[in-house]
């Protein structure tokens, strides 16, 4: 059971970090990718090429040469987009101010709170 | 607006999300979940058949580790020392303990990361590898 004061708490985190210049560069980011035609449609792309060539190797389906350099080479593109590379650039920073807090979060627990908090995930 | 401006207001953001981390994991702290979580950890560690159990593990995991080969025999012997210690009271009562603490955690981590509008633990968790990546 969750306690109000608790949800307050972590909602003020959460504000604080929205706040934060990192936080806000990777919005901006993120929302640049989005809009931009050619950026998400090569995400997007590239999602559903790696789901169908995992779901065919679960499959036990040798996977082509041809299809793994197809593969690569669309992956390429997504890396070299200068709007995916701008969105990532942002989240490295976002993940640098993340850790930091928290470190300050685990102090007083003296456990990590991501490993119990992605428990369930893994 | 200057690089002073900049530099200070950003000082200001970072402390005042330092400030509700740290009154977060004191709040956490004091959670029923928490507190039941930390003493049934306790008691796991104390318990002196646990302790028995975890140092035959370890001798067969180390004698694995020494002597590759066949480890059949290790391997069964790991297999039932596993079950025997996850049968003990200490160790179900320990489990459930961290079920909730981690459940509770997974709800504290999901209010953080709507309102900070990026998942906050996945990208707050450190890479194993030590680079930094």
């Amino acid at each position: 059971m969750i306690t109000e004061e608790l949800q307050n708490c972590a909602r003020d985190l959460g504000e604080a970090l929205r706040s934060s210049a990192s936080v806000q560069s990777y919005l901006k980011a993120q929302a640049g990718c989005e809009a931009d035609p050619e950026a998400s449609d090569l995400e997007k792309r590239l999602q559903v090429l790696y789901q169908e060539l995992v779901g065919r190797q679960q499959r036990g389906v040798e996977l082509q040469r041809s299809e793994i350099d197809a593969y690569n080479v669309l992956k390429s593109q997504v890396h070299h987009n200068p709007l995916i590379q701008e969105r990532d650039a942002a989240l490295s920073l976002v993940k640098q101010t993340f850790t930091d807090i928290a470190d300050d979060l685990n102090f007083p627990l003296g456990v990590e709170f991501t490993t119990l908090a992605l428990a369930s995930n893994t | 607006m200057n690089i002073q401006t900049l530099t200070s207001t950003s000082t200001e953001l970072k402390t005042g999300a330092e400030q509700a981390a740290r009154e977060l994991g004191e709040l956490l702290l004091h959670t029923p979940e928490y507190e039941l979580f930390l003493k049934t950890l306790d008691a796991v560690n104390n318990n002196l058949e646990v302790q028995k159990i975890s140092a035959e593990i370890r001798s067969h995991q180390n004698a694995m580790r020494w002597s590759p080969g066949d480890t059949g025999e290790h391997d069964a012997a790991l297999t039932r020392l596993e079950i025997e210690l996850e049968v003990i009271q200490a160790v179900q009562e320990y489990r459930l303990a961290e079920e909730a603490a981690c459940r509770l955690f997974a709800e504290v981590d999901s209010i953080i990361s709507q309102a900070a509008g990026v998942p906050f633990a996945t990208n707050a968790k450190r890479s194993g590898c030590g680079c930094g990546g």
